[in-house]
């Protein structure tokens, strides 16, 4: 698929949010990342991984949004180009119908065209990356900061009973079948 | 004019409305079964024969993890089940059910060597015949042949519908998604795979028809003038049926996070089980060990499951009693389209009869596809 290139006003939410990012990486950033200090370095040190993953997840989202905001105009510039050929005039209420059956059409080929795309593929990939990872350190703030104290199961104290769960079941599963073995033979 | 006709839109859409606030009872998966055994979230269903003497050789259905499996029986007069029991056949299925906490470490050697396993020999005991017929669907279908590669001695014949075996093929947006994903921080973080997540991926296939399009389209075929009340029952009708489809897409199953994994990887990512690299519990399945009857059927307009992911499996197996079928029909309408009743349904039972008699007995008239051609289903003729 050709690299979109209309016109966008999307353009300068894109310019204004990198001019956010370089200010924080300058200002924010970098007293986020920076080593923690005192009794309650742990917790304070995680909490501030959080926010930095919440900034990068933000670059992924808005990077997977420009991409797609430019598929969104590549289509309706399709739709514009259709209607123009085969709709003249103005949109009747009898005509919306042969409308709605471009516009579903068109819509539908031009995102699959960026669905199939290398450039989607790896949109997603790293957008979901992020998401995940931002969603793992939220996790472990909650556990850490809420559940431990109330004295509640975290994630993964339930893994590890459920992975000793799992190794019983299949023990008793081995055992019944040699026994069922067994009393087969004698 | 203008007027008229945006009154006549407005009354479609409000009787349309009505059908819906009348909470339409609808159900799924009502042919007559019974559950025959149970383990863990594993059941397997026997459905009640409807002929007095079913062929001997028994069929074990096995389904896709990823969804339900009631799509096979979604309502009467759409159901594959309903059909190979009124073709004379005896009729098992495995249901999944639900993966929930410890099954997050399930492993597809668990699903294939555990419960696939378990369940032909309890369908084998109650036959009392030494093999049945293994019917795979989508996902199910690569675990049948799975199963069938590694215990061939249980498998009387193989029939896969719509499913992949090769991996390695852009022709469908989940292959070439799948090799970007990061399966192990995927599963690392779910443990079980919510099926929300692998829902967002099937819509995103299609996002325009399938969040838009479906629903603008159910409200353009209630077509009633008012008073007219024989109109109004098919349009409840109309609702009943795609509240059954909106139901089974939406209720997907969450995944076994090892499961999930090794799937993805091993075949999605690395596409080792045409390779006869992939291993399960220690074994490698090389597919040559298939020399049962085989048919492998696909639908031409399958976007999930592109005809060139299925076609490698006739050329990779030992199996000299092979065919292919290839129906003008997309992943779902295979199922459920008219097309599965009047012509899909059919076709597999006319090639699986003959061959569903204990080893030994004598056998019925051949049928077709005794042999290696690929058969494609022409499309029916438009009425003028």
């Amino acid at each position: 698929m050709e690299k979109f290139n209309p016109e966008s006003t999307f353009e300068s939410t894109q310019e204004y949010f990198d001019l956010w990012l370089k200010t924080y990486q300058a200002t924010l950033g970098r007293l986020v990342e920076m080593p923690a200090t005192g009794p309650a370095r742990e917790k304070s040190e995680k909490m501030m991984k959080v926010f930095s993953s919440l900034v990068s997840l933000n670059r992924a989202w808005m990077e997977s949004n420009t991409d797609l905001h430019m598929v969104f105009m590549e289509a309706m510039r399709r739709v514009r180009e259709k209607k123009a050929e085969g709709m003249e005039g103005e949109l009747s209420p009898e005509r919306y119908k042969d409308f709605y059956k471009i516009w579903i059409e068109t819509y539908s080929e031009t995102f699959h065209e960026f669905l199939k795309s290398g450039h989607f593929t790896s949109d997603m990939g790293r957008f979901l990356s992020h998401f995940i990872e931002f969603q793992k350190l939220n996790r472990e703030v909650l556990e850490e900061n809420y559940l431990k104290p109330m004295n509640l199961p975290t994630k993964t104290e339930i893994d590890g009973i459920n992975k000793e769960l799992y190794s019983l079941r299949k023990t008793v599963k081995e055992l019944t079948r040699q026994v069922h073995e067994l009393s087969k033979k004698s | 004019m203008n007027g008229l006709k945006l009154m006549g839109d407005h009354e479609k859409f409000k009787r349309g409305m009505e059908v819906f606030l009348k909470h339409p009872d609808f159900s799924v998966g009502t042919t007559p079964s019974e559950i025959v055994y149970i383990e863990d979230k594993m059941r397997l269903i026997h459905y009640l024969p409807t002929v007095d003497t079913p062929h001997p050789v028994p069929v074990l259905i096995v389904y896709a993890l990823v969804n339900r499996y009631y799509i096979l029986d979604l309502q009467p007069d759409k159901s594959v089940i309903k059909k190979l029991l009124e073709e004379g056949f005896d009729v098992y299925l495995i249901d999944w059910g639900y993966p929930a906490g410890a099954d997050r470490y399930l492993t597809l050697d668990d699903y294939v060597n555990g419960y696939i396993n378990t369940a032909v020999d309890k369908v084998i005991e109650r036959s009392g015949l030494d093999k049945i017929t293994l019917f795979g669907v989508c996902q199910g279908g690569t675990l049948s042949v799975m199963y069938a590669a590694l215990h061939p001695e249980k498998v009387k014949n193989l029939v896969t519908l719509v499913t992949p075996v090769h991996f390695d093929t852009d022709k469908g947006l989940l292959h070439i998604w799948a090799k970007s994903l990061d399966v192990d921080k995927i599963v690392d973080y779910y443990g079980i795979v919510p099926g929300d997540f692998l829902n967002v991926g099937f819509l995103l296939t299609d996002p325009f028809r399938t969040m838009i399009d479906k629903y603008v389209g159910l409200f353009e075929r209630l077509e009633c003038e008012p008073g007219d009340m024989e109109c109004q029952v098919r349009n409840e009708e109309t609702v009943k049926n795609f509240l059954r489809m909106e139901k089974w897409i939406f209720d997907s199953p969450d995944q076994a996070g090892e499961t999930f994994r090794q799937f993805l990887k091993d075949c999605y990512q690395k596409n080792l089980l045409i390779k006869n690299e992939m291993v399960l519990g220690g074994k490698r399945i090389d597919l040559k060990h298939i020399t049962m009857p085989l048919l492998n059927v696909m639908a031409e307009f399958d976007h999930l499951v592109p005809n060139d992911a299925s076609i490698p499996l006739s050329d990779a197996v030992s199996s000299t009693d092979k065919a292919t079928l290839v129906f003008p029909t997309g992943h779902i309408g295979i199922f459920v389209g008219s097309k599965s009743q009047k012509e899909v349904c059919p076709r597999i039972a006319a090639w699986l009869k003959p061959r569903s008699l204990p080893d030994g007995a004598k056998k019925e008239r051949a049928a077709p596809g005794r042999s290696r051609r690929k058969e494609k289903i022409p499309p029916p003729r438009k009425r003028k």
